[in-house]
């Protein structure tokens, strides 16, 4: 049995995704699940460009942990358009003890096959992925 | 956004037995004066503003305006001053760690530019004086053994020190640099505090042995005593000049204060006695006094301030009123206008008027501590430390008949049935106790540790929540509970719960941070992800509409939200009350009353984007 705290293997369907969002733009967001069974991660959900953080949140459940991405669009202070690529691993309290356990274990392997991530965020609850924290963290 | 529209100050902290000191600015007309860890500035002819620096980590003792009115020095019981500006935010200009003990008075020189600190040095040093810039030493002062109570410096040139302690000696340093010069022990008992007169020519002490003593500003020689006839019968602890010299005010133990004529020779009698307008107990005692442009200034050992004119001693002072500690209840009377009743722990129940403030205290015939709090138009039920829970019918402001009952264990939380106000719901750490009209109805052991509970308006249903988290829901019918169903979503003891005022809903909050909204009928959550406190949550209160909840927590924030749009809209007002908000209540559909630790109460006006 491969050990947890080695890390899960990537599925590349994942890594394929995530180059897609990054060079050409054709997903918002990304979540990602560890799959027990084939001990992998895969993806489990993608979001369209017109999509917005609050459908983006919407996917995310309530006592499951999740690996997601999301591709974070706004304005700065001196109006330039920018974007960043949010790393969010959602860890929520009400979700199961061996969840959390596999989740966390697995996370540096994974963030590492993924290239181009530029702000990581742990969220334990709701409000700790809130727009507004989103915002903060993008400056 | 929610702005600041009120304070309703603190009294300032006073201790049995000691003297406070409390100053002022003629200039600006407002006093300063200290409470737990702020210096709150408090202005005579707008009582509803105040400006409160908080920035000290250790109880602040004294703090004093420079004479050019510029700086504040503010100094604390670890030894600190800390110099900052009036103006600009309060930025500190400096900060020195002067004395290894407890402060206990500090003065600047009349140029500004020296200040000299006295207290309790710890064996050590026990007076020092400092360039108020640089923080170095001006001087050596030696000749005191014990705690140093009082020092001030000579207002005109040529310069001089002069100290009292509780080794009873008064003493007199020349200079700069300074140097003892004399001391003189004529005083028999404490020496509480020490003036120079605003001309500089007289010396006056004032000692717990009853006496006041004058002597020559510039020699430092005894020149005469206040008389003895007509004088205090009790520990003199302050005294203050007035500002041509000519006259003195001294406060005392004996709870009254004294308006003393000082003439050239150095005797002094008697001119006016103030007696107290209290009911004369021992928070009557006089422990601070203030002469400043036309106002006498005394503050009694309840905290108390009261306003006498100078210029007309006679007519009654206008008493300024609040908390001394943590206000940990807040509810509001709609009588002919709204009243805010708040209440702290150490028993005192004041009332405020919104819009004009302090409206009198209540006055009760036994203060015993306070934990709970629930009012009606006529009466108010508390509870607090002990078995017993107290009915005391309201007249006004006076509390007219208490009665009591004694439940048989802490009570936890108290409610009552709006519309039937005789019945009321008392949880205790294992059960509930239904009361109708101060009997017991029923004992009712429920088999779990209760830690808050509500009744509803009408008295026919009850919730109750557990140390785990669970929310029990009883109907209740004569004098017997019967669970209709259990609730679990709350990760952590329940702390308060509340029914809306159009009883629709009722909103609950756990020490663990979290807040839910429930419809009642159906229960089923309303509005959740109400998880932006940091800390417990202490308070919850609805709006009369039925449109918002607020909840206060120990991490000293107050979050409004509105139930109608998700959690992440909501108006935080950050810093509410450092040390956290134990009290909330709305005033109206768009004010909110919050109180908290620091013995303030602050009105916010909630302004809708």
């Amino acid at each position: 049995m491969a050990n947890a705290a080695s890390g899960m293997a990537v599925h590349d369907d994942c890594k394929l995704k995530f180059l897609e969002l990054k060079a050409k733009r054709t997903y918002r967001f990304i979540v990602f699940k560890i799959e027990e069974k084939q001990k992998q991660v895969v993806v489990e959900k993608l979001g369209e460009p017109s999509q917005s953080y609050d459908d983006f949140t919407a996917s995310l459940p309530a006592d499951e942990c999740r690996y997601a991405v999301y591709d974070f669009d706004f304005v700065t202070a001196e109006n330039c358009q920018k974007s960043r690529i949010f790393f969010i691993a959602w860890s929520p309290d009400t979700s199961r003890v061996r969840s959390k356990m596999i989740y966390a274990s697995s996370k540096d392997r994974f963030k590492r096959e993924l290239d181009g991530i530029q702000v990581e965020l742990q969220a334990t609850d709701p409000t700790e992925m809130g727009l507004d924290v989103i915002r903060s963290r993008a400056n | 956004m929610a702005s600041l529209i009120e304070t309703y100050a603190c009294a300032p902290s006073t201790e049995r037995g000691r003297g406070i000191l409390i100053s002022g600015d003629p200039k600006t007309n407002s006093i300063l004066y200290c409470n737990a860890r702020s210096v709150f500035i408090r202005y005579l002819d707008r009582p509803l503003h105040i400006a409160v620096y908080g920035d000290h980590s250790y109880p602040v003792t004294v703090a004093r305006y420079s004479p050019n009115g510029e700086w504040i020095a503010s100094a604390d019981v670890s030894g600190i001053i800390r110099i900052w500006g009036t103006h600009n935010d309060f930025v500190l200009k400096n900060e020195f760690k002067v004395l290894s003990g407890r402060i206990d008075d500090l003065q600047w020189s009349p140029d500004g530019l020296r200040i000299v600190a006295c207290g309790d040095g710890k064996g050590k040093s026990f007076v020092r004086a400092f360039m108020w810039d640089s923080g170095s030493t001006v001087g050596d002062f030696d000749g005191h053994s014990k705690r140093v109570l009082s020092c001030h410096f000579k207002p005109t040139r040529p310069f001089r020190i002069a100290s009292c302690g509780e080794d009873f000696l008064v003493n007199f340093y020349e200079g700069p640099p300074f140097k003892f010069k004399l001391s003189h022990r004529e005083h028999s008992n404490f020496v509480n505090c020490i003036r120079f007169s605003p001309d500089g020519s007289k010396l006056i002490s004032v000692s717990s042995d009853k006496k006041g003593i004058i002597y020559d500003a510039k020699t430092g020689d005894t020149m005469g005593q206040l008389s003895s006839e007509d004088g205090h019968t009790g520990s003199i602890y302050a005294v203050s000049w007035s500002g041509d010299g000519k006259h003195v005010l001294t406060v005392s133990a004996d709870k009254t204060a004294k308006i003393w004529e000082i003439f050239e020779d150095g005797t002094g009698k008697v001119s006016k006695t103030l007696e107290c307008s209290g009911s004369g107990g021992v928070e009557d005692m006089l422990v601070g006094c203030l002469w400043q442009n036309g106002h006498l200034i005394t503050v009694s050992l309840s905290g108390t301030i009261n306003l006498y004119s100078a210029s007309d001693p006679d007519k009654q002072p206008l008493c300024l009123s609040g908390h001394m500690k943590n206000v940990n209840t807040l509810t509001l009377i709609e009588s002919n206008e709204k009243i805010i009743l708040s209440s702290s722990f150490d028993g005192s129940i004041l009332r405020w008027t919104p819009g004009t403030g302090h409206s009198g205290k209540l006055q009760r015939k036994d203060s015993s501590q306070i934990k709970c709090l629930v009012a009606t138009k006529e009466e108010i039920m508390t509870s607090g430390y002990d078995n017993k829970v107290w009915r005391i019918s309201l007249d006004q402001d006076k509390a007219g008949e208490a009665e009591h009952i004694d439940v048989g264990s802490q009570p936890k939380d108290l409610s009552q049935a709006i519309n039937s106000p005789d019945l009321a719901l008392v949880s205790l750490d294992s059960g509930v106790v239904l009361l109708k009209d101060m009997q017991i109805l029923s004992n009712i052991n429920l088999g779990f540790s209760v830690t808050a509970s509500v009744i509803a308006p009408d008295g026919s249903e009850a919730i109750v929540g557990g140390q785990d988290g669970k929310l029990h829901i009883y109907s209740v019918s004569g004098d017997s509970l019967t669970e209709e169903a259990t609730l679990e979503k709350h990760r952590g003891p329940i702390s308060v719960i509340r029914y809306s005022p159009d009883f629709s809903m009722f909103a609950s909050a756990d020490l663990n941070r979290e807040a839910v909204v429930w419809d009642r009928t159906s229960k089923e959550v309303k509005l959740n992800n109400m998880l932006f406190h940091t800390a417990r949550i202490n308070c919850l209160a609805w709006s009369p509409n039925s449109t918002m909840v607020a909840t206060g927590s120990l991490d000293t924030c107050v979050i409004i939200y509105e139930v109608g749009k998700p959690a992440s809209s909501r108006i935080t007002v950050k810093n509410a009350h450092p040390g956290g908000v134990y009290g909330l209540v709305f005033i109206d559909a768009c004010n909110v009353a919050s109180s908290g630790e620091d013995a303030c109460i602050r009105v916010w006006k909630i302004v809708q984007q």
